[in-house]
């Protein structure tokens, strides 16, 4: 035990080690993993140095100038274009034309890296003798004041012969006239200063709106050229340009001179001398050149029209194999050669036919040889290659497809099919399922077309009074509350309805209130008339209308005798119950010393009175005297008043 | 109807039992044709009114430079189309939107939409387009275009929730009208046979489940409705989402012309918007909703 325990001691602490986090993994020793190549090419590079301490410099080239001959002011910084915010527009004195040239920026060696510098150019032509002094300014650098110093222009008739002229930029380009989409070739010389040393360029551009350079077709040489009657050696830079817009586009073309540095292939031919030493990068450029680019005619267009502008030929097209099984893939290759640069054109659709399964085709530009070539294109023919599947054995050719190409000398859009090829198709020697192949594009899935831009709509359709929908009105919670309303009207008249079911009552007594109140009008029209008979049929048909609802019992009905029952009593309890066979009580019997009970008994008497006469004139041989009533028109009233209240 | 209604009333007050049950009876068909037809007519002008299919061609307070006349809807649609065909994009969208604000049109709003794209406006393209289909889904040109635009510039359509697609189906004024209805149908259809002393028949049941069925159906399309009122569009390329409602404050984000954001609330000059993504604060005048405040 002591043993075991005396082991672990020893071998806790490589346990431990084994354990820990950092330990290596047991097993064989990982190989050191090398090092990245493209990190290791970077980190060999020179390092960008951008300076902390901008400086400008300003100068007139050449400083020293006849009247109207031009000085390009040139000012350069050692910092980065991005940085600077030059003064737009330059302010430039009345006595001097300055108008903008070209700007840019390069990298140059500086020792222990690289250095931006950027230069700002300007073509200044002074129209005086004189002295033209460009006062210095403060331009931003980075958020801070960079001052450009002054610069001096000696304006005279007779400057020294051994000042040199500013070196200028010479842009040719092929043909000024053009249409939009026609590839043109251009070229940027740099002919040899007086002491004929010649320089390269680097980071020429060709600068302009709505213009496309193809960067892929340039190619530089050094040759020699005439220029004002004397052969000098020059160095050409030569790319295509396209016109993407219709109208006057302005041209112009900068660089910056490298002396006897250059990039890429390069030809050179003729006796020359190029200077040593380290590149100046002097920024150079040129006037504008001016082009009238004109759109493609609409009219007159072909079938198989992809954007070839130029003189196009074909060279006869090949299908390789020339027999094929039903089914297998034959590739047709033709290759098209023009004037111009044929780099970007793309192949032509071909055609959609049942017999043939076709996939447009591939297209490589062929470069042509770099010297010789009439018009100096480097890519003036390109191979179209299509993969053809014949679907049935009875084919003997290849279909022929559509071309053309539009040509700016005539201006017309001229056919250039590509011709059928014999070939030969046998049947397939296993059978294939061919319905797919039929009909390529058909897909099950319904998949969706490329959306595209709709026309304009030719009614404006649905239309509303506001896009704020109608919830969101004040009226409409209104509108919405008018059937609740109109169900809530019908459900109370309902109850209503229900509840005088359940209590006619209530609708005998509404009755005769309303038949009471007539009568009483009716009373009393009578009694300002003065006709008695009248006054006591409408006081007796009151009481009636006024008593009926009590029993219940038609009006009509009623005696004296019925009225004189319902008459309010001082104290109901003590009165006696009506009794129709003991006939209409006296209630001046009841209780004669109590003045109440003797106004009952009046009130009774006037009763049977108003009955009496009513009775008489009604069943009598000779109609009673009703006059006696009129003066009782009082006291009937306050009678029928109490009715009345009885009523409710 | 109010002559039959008076009678009815009359003869029941009268007591007039056989008499008032044969008005009775005829009061309520007449009544519940009645409440049913006024609904139907109801809606519809109220949806005239909100939603109509005819061109207003009434006088506007807008005056022709011109011949200094007023100029209609109508007018100002064609005009619109006349400056787009003619290539005078600015000029069809100024009489597209004038004719928009006049009388709110779906082809006038998809219209419009395109004539903001060709100006390179492809936020406010967006929203014309958005509004279209606000006033009536069913327009493809507009749905067509929205894909369309929202392809070219790489932008998301807004994430709607299950009852805010019901709510697209049908145009936006539909749904409430619907509600509305069939709420009160099943309701009538339920109260008034006992009101009128009918019978209770099995397809009274029928009518008023139906109507309690679409009255259910259309409350989430309602309510999408209204929750869709608060989408909206930016307006400006590069907008900036901010932290805080001010100018200074932290950029959480930039917007595309064009993105959907929902928005919160407003705060002096700033919209509280929630995108897909984030919430924050953008300049009010860099946003707009599909139904404006």
């Amino acid at each position: 035990m002591v043993k075991v325990l005396i082991a672990g001691l020893f071998l806790l602490p490589w346990l431990a080690a084994a354990q820990a986090p950092g330990a290596p993994p047991a097993g064989p020793r990982p190989v050191p993993a090398r090092p990245d190549p493209l990190m290791s090419m970077l980190m060999t590079q020179p390092p960008t140095d951008i300076p902390t301490n901008v400086t400008a410099t300003a100068e007139f080239d050449p400083p020293v100038v006849r009247p109207g001959e031009l000085s390009v002011y040139r000012v350069a910084f050692n910092a980065l274009e991005e940085s600077i915010a030059w003064p737009d527009p330059f302010p430039s004195p009345t006595a001097l034309n300055l108008r903008a040239g070209g700007h840019g920026q390069v990298m140059q060696y500086g020792g222990t890296g690289y250095v931006p510098r950027t230069c700002f150019n300007y073509h200044a032509r002074a129209t005086q003798t004189g002295e033209l002094i460009l006062p210095a300014f403060v331009v931003q650098v980075s958020g801070r004041a960079v001052t450009v110093p002054a610069a001096r222009l000696v304006v005279t008739a007779s400057p020294p012969p051994t000042v040199p002229p500013a070196p200028r930029l010479l842009l040719d380009i092929l043909s000024t006239n053009l249409f939009v989409g026609q590839p043109v070739r251009v070229r940027v010389m740099l002919p040899s200063g007086a002491s004929g040393q010649i320089q390269t360029l680097a980071q020429v551009q060709i600068t302009g709106e709505s213009l496309l350079v193809d960067q892929g077709t340039t190619r530089q040489q050094i040759s020699p050229v005439v220029r004002e009657g004397r052969t000098v050696p020059a160095y050409s830079y030569e790319t295509t340009l396209t016109a993407l817009k219709a109208g006057k586009l302005s041209v112009s073309a900068q660089g910056f001179t490298a002396g006897n540095r250059f990039s890429g292939p390069i030809i050179i031919s003729g006796n020359m001398t190029m200077p040593g030493g380290l590149p100046q990068f002097t920024l150079v450029d040129c006037d504008p050149v001016e082009l009238n680019v004109r759109s493609l005619p609409r009219e007159g267009e072909l079938p198989g029209f992809t954007g070839a502008i130029g003189r196009l030929s074909l060279d006869p097209p090949t299908a390789t194999p020339s027999v094929v099984c039903v089914g297998d893939t034959l590739k047709l290759s033709v290759t098209v050669r023009g004037d111009g640069s044929l780099a970007r054109l793309p192949a032509p659709p071909p055609p959609t036919t049942r017999d043939w399964q076709i996939f447009s085709g591939a297209t490589e530009a062929a470069p042509s040889p770099m010297p010789g070539t009439p018009s100096g294109a480097a890519f003036s023919a390109i191979t179209f290659t299509y993969a053809m599947i014949p679907l049935t054995e009875t084919l003997r050719a290849t279909p022929a497809i559509p071309f053309c190409y539009f040509d700016p000398a005539r201006a017309t859009y001229v056919s250039l099919p590509i011709p059928s090829v014999p070939l030969t198709v046998k049947a397939s020697p296993t059978p294939a399922d061919l319905a797919a192949l039929f009909h390529p594009d058909a897909d099950p899935g319904g998949s969706e077309k490329e959306p595209v831009l709709s026309d304009l709509a030719g009614s404006p359709g649905l239309t509303a009074s506001s896009l704020v929908p109608v919830e969101c009105r004040a009226w409409f919670p209104l509108v919405q509350c008018a059937p609740g309303l109109l169900f809530a009207a019908l459900w109370g008249w309902d109850r209503r309805r229900r509840y005088l079911e359940r209590h006619p009552e209530v609708l005998l007594r509404r009755r005769a209130r309303r038949a009471l109140r007539g009568e009483r009008r009716a009373m009393r029209r009578a009694a300002r008339a003065g006709d008695a008979p009248a006054f006591a049929a409408a006081a007796v048909n009151a009481m009636r209308v006024a008593c009926a609802p009590h029993y219940p019992a038609e009006p009509r009905a009623l005696v004296g005798a019925d009225v004189l029952a319902l008459l309010p009593a001082k104290d109901p309890a003590a009165a006696p119950p009506f009794d129709l066979e003991s006939g209409p009580f006296d209630m001046a019997e009841r209780a004669p010393e109590d003045p109440s009970v003797a106004a009952d008994a009046r009130c009774a008497e006037m009763v049977r009175r108003c009955f009496t006469v009513t009775d008489a004139a009604r069943f009598g041989a000779a109609a009673a005297d009703a006059s006696a009533l009129l003066p009782l028109e009082p006291e009937i009233e306050k009678l029928l008043t109490r009715l009345e209240v009885k009523l409710c | 109807m109010l002559a039959g209604l008076c009678q009815s009333l009359a003869a029941t007050w009268a007591g007039s039992s056989v008499l008032a049950s044969r008005w009775r009876r005829g009061f309520g068909m007449g009544v519940v044709g009645t409440i049913v037809l006024g609904m139907v007519l109801l809606s519809s002008a109220a949806a005239r009114a909100g939603v109509s299919p005819v061109v207003s061609e009434g006088p506007s307070g807008n005056q022709s430079a011109a011949a200094g006349r007023p100029l209609s809807a109508a007018a100002l649609f064609r005009e619109g189309v006349e400056a787009y065909r003619g290539g005078d994009c600015a000029g069809a969208g100024r009489a597209f939107r004038e004719s928009a604000a006049r009388q709110p049109a779906s082809g006038t709003l998809q219209n419009l939409g395109n004539a903001e794209w060709l100006r390179g406006q492809s936020g406010l393209a967006i929203l014309a387009w958005e509004q279209a289909l606000w006033l009536d889904p069913l327009n493809g040109s507009a749905r067509n275009n929205l894909r369309f635009a929202r392809k070219n510039v790489q932008l998301e359509a807004p994430e709607l929730a299950w009852y805010e697609v019901i709510s697209t189906w049908l145009p936006m004024n539909y749904w409430p009208w619907i509600t509305g209805a069939s709420l009160w149908f099943a309701v009538g259809i339920g109260l008034l046979p006992g009101i009128f002393r009918l019978r209770r028949a099995t397809w009274h049941q029928a009518l008023a489940a139906v109507g309690l069925m679409v009255f259910l159906l259309s409350v989430p399309a309602h309510l999408g409705v209204l929750s869709r009122t608060r989408l909206g569009f930016v307006l400006q390329k590069d907008t900036l989402l901010r932290l805080t409602p001010t100018q200074q404050g932290q950029v959480i984000t930039r917007l595309a012309a064009g993105d959907p954001a929902r928005i919160e609330r407003f705060r002096a000059g700033f919209v509280l918007v929630r995108t897909s993504r984030s919430l924050g604060w953008i300049e009010a005048d860099r946003f707009a909703l599909i139904c404006p405040r």
